[in-house]
């Protein structure tokens, strides 16, 4: 039964109520004389070293500290020099090891006290200096994960400006964390979207969805800028109050690339699909050249044979040399990306004249009224017949018995339609949504890719323009390209 | 290796004064198969598409036919088949092709089930064109 303190008697009620405090506060307190002897001791520290107050009190502090850590911290000198000067020791650090216990972590303070005593006031920070490691070894963490990210990752506050900026910000804007430290997050965007990204950053402070958007950012060094893809989050403090937002980007560079390469073994993939028409197609005219040039080498022959042979061998170098350069200008033509004027009937055409010998070879119409009007689309003239190689390839495959292939194009106030339908098999209206997914592809296993109309569509989509199937099964099918007007 | 010949499947010939029949959809081909033929006093018809050519064979009386695998409207080798069955005296086929090459699966096939007798690769030498002529109006002989 502990002792009732209120039927406590003593002749003095200070030293009792200091005594309570003693023992009442975590940390251990002595108080030590000038010869360096224990005069008294609080609870806390007998039980964190578990000795007895009857072998503490009055012993030298040679016999209640561990010899190591008195050499360690110095602690006697210290007291001494406290006694001599005067002025307290503040704030140290001691690791302490009881015998039979864990290793304890102390802060320890040398206070001289009036009575020629000093008090040597012990705190157990253990568990502090853990949480504080821990929490550096977890911000470590985060932030190693933010560095080691080849994205951009910044963060702002609630009104856009910049907080931390992560190193592939810095690699990929070429401006450094301090340079855009505080500064708002538009001022480093592509100039028409400034205002844009503002009510970006104002929607965030009520928002609690992402937005996703592409812009330029600008890299002001070089004078450039670059395409990225980006992503504002709101972040939140615990009370789901908005405090700033995080905003991740993506160099497009890499992806566009990847594109390019996409599109140029889509592209070769039509042109083996091609290979058999054309190897027909030149090796014809080829024999016209070849005959005719053995009959120039005979003798005897008439003027007007000899004439007639040179003009054969002529045109048939021709007609082989047109379907050559046809196909040079569509394996090259992903080379050159700039938007400029297009006339959209030249691209048909050509691309036509590219099909029509494997259209031919299976017994394929391919019907395209004339048009006489110029219709004009901003594009890439290249990109835009690798669009319509695709489709008509496609339906050419749709219809390995033969069939037609034909083409309407219809002009509006603001776009162009070309509807492209052939009398082939049709696609299952289950397919129908997926026919634009990148690697589906109804082809038997080694004969298509599967890319060719998700690259369409990424290529249309880059025009502004669109790309539909419509179709019955058993009824053909019909793709409907969409194209705004210049 | 640019001509195949393989004589014993096609059996039934007449005389060689019937006329030959070339079958190509471009007229500058049977130009030049038709001069070849005719220097060596040989009498030739052409036909420009499959159609025709089923029309001329069933209608006149040929005993060789150069014949090109793509036609606008049919494969020559329909053409070739169509012969085979509907004729009572089946002619000599040579395939005349910048589509398949000499020991194409397809032309072996071809040549085995007995539907035509050889095969040229364009481009030829007017030289490979009039040994496979001769080589056929030997047989027929």
């Amino acid at each position: 039964m502990p002792d009732n303190p209120f039927k406590k008697k003593s002749k003095n009620h200070f030293e009792l109520l200091y005594n309570m405090l003693l023992d009442a506060i975590p940390s251990s307190v002595l108080m030590v004389d000038e010869k360096l002897h224990v005069v008294s001791v609080n609870q806390n520290f007998l039980l964190k070293s578990q000795r007895s107050n009857a072998n503490t009190v009055g012993r030298p502090l040679s016999e209640v500290f561990p010899t190591v850590i008195l050499e360690n911290t110095g602690l006697e000198e210290r007291i001494r020099n406290v006694f001599r000067s005067g002025s307290p020791v503040n704030g140290q650090k001691m690791t302490y090891r009881a015998p039979g216990v864990p290793i304890r972590i102390y802060y320890y303070s040398i206070l001289p006290i009036p009575t020629n005593q000093i008090m040597l006031l012990m705190e157990d920070v253990t568990e502090q200096v853990r949480l504080s490691e821990e929490v550096r070894r977890v911000e470590r963490h985060l932030a190693s994960v933010v560095e080691s990210a080849s994205d951009i990752v910044l963060s702002t506050d609630i009104e856009g400006r910049i907080l931390t900026w992560n190193s592939a910000a810095e690699k990929l804007s070429g401006l450094s964390s301090h340079e855009v430290h505080g500064r708002y997050f538009f001022e480093f965007c592509d100039t028409t979207q400034k205002q844009p990204v503002r009510l970006i950053f104002m929607r965030m402070k009520n928002s609690n969805e992402s937005h996703t958007t592409e812009f330029h950012l600008l890299t002001p060094n070089n004078g450039g800028s670059i395409l990225i893809s980006w992503v504002f989050s709101p972040m939140k403090d615990d009370y789901g109050q908005t405090v700033g937002t995080v905003v991740v980007g993506r160099d497009l560079a890499e992806r566009r690339k990847l594109e390019l390469q996409l599109r140029q073994s889509q592209k070769l993939t039509a042109l083996g699909v091609m290979a058999g028409g054309i190897a027909h197609e030149i090796r014809n005219p080829l024999a016209v050249c070849s005959s005719a040039a053995q009959f120039l080498l005979e003798d005897n022959i008439t003027a007007e044979f000899h004439k007639e042979c040179s003009k054969k061998i002529q045109a048939n170098i021709q007609k082989a040399s047109a379907i050559i350069e046809n196909l040079l200008r569509f394996a090259r033509s992903s080379l050159d990306t700039e938007m400029v004027e297009v006339e959209l009937n030249a691209v048909l055409k050509e691309t036509i004249d590219l099909v029509a010998n494997q259209a031919k070879v299976q017994k394929i119409q391919i019907l395209l009224p004339m048009q006489k009007k110029y219709i004009l689309v901003s594009g890439v003239s290249g990109l835009l017949q690798q669009v319509f190689m695709n489709i008509f390839l496609n339906a050419i495959n749709a219809m390995p018995e033969g069939g037609v292939l034909r083409i309407v194009v219809d002009t509006f106030e603001d776009r162009v339609v070309v509807r492209i339908s052939d009398t082939g098999i049709g696609i299952p209206s289950g397919e129908l949504d997926k026919i634009f997914d990148p690697f589906h592809t109804s082809s038997p296993v080694g004969q298509g890719t599967g890319l060719g109309l998700s690259i369409c569509y990424s290529i249309i989509q880059q025009h502004l323009g669109s790309i539909q199937a419509e179709s019955r099964y058993g009824e053909g099918a019909t793709i409907i390209v969409t194209l705004p007007l210049l | 290796m640019k001509v195949l010949l393989l004589s014993s499947p096609c059996r039934y010939f007449k005389t060689m004064n019937t006329p030959i029949l070339i079958v190509d959809d471009d007229p500058d081909m049977c130009w030049a198969i038709s001069h070849i033929i005719e220097s060596q006093g040989f009498n030739v018809i052409t036909a420009y598409n499959g159609e025709e050519a089923c029309f001329k064979l069933t209608h006149g009386d040929f005993s060789i036919v150069f014949l090109d695998a793509k036609l606008p409207d049919m494969d020559g080798l329909e053409v070739a088949r169509r012969a085979s069955t509907l004729l009572h005296e089946k002619p000599r086929i040579v395939l005349v092709s910048g589509y398949h090459y000499y020991d194409d699966p397809v032309v072996r096939h071809a040549i085995v089930e007995g539907i035509i007798c050889g095969f040229l690769a364009k481009p030829f030498t007017n030289k490979e064109l009039l040994k496979t002529l001769h080589t056929l109006s030997q047989a027929i002989e």
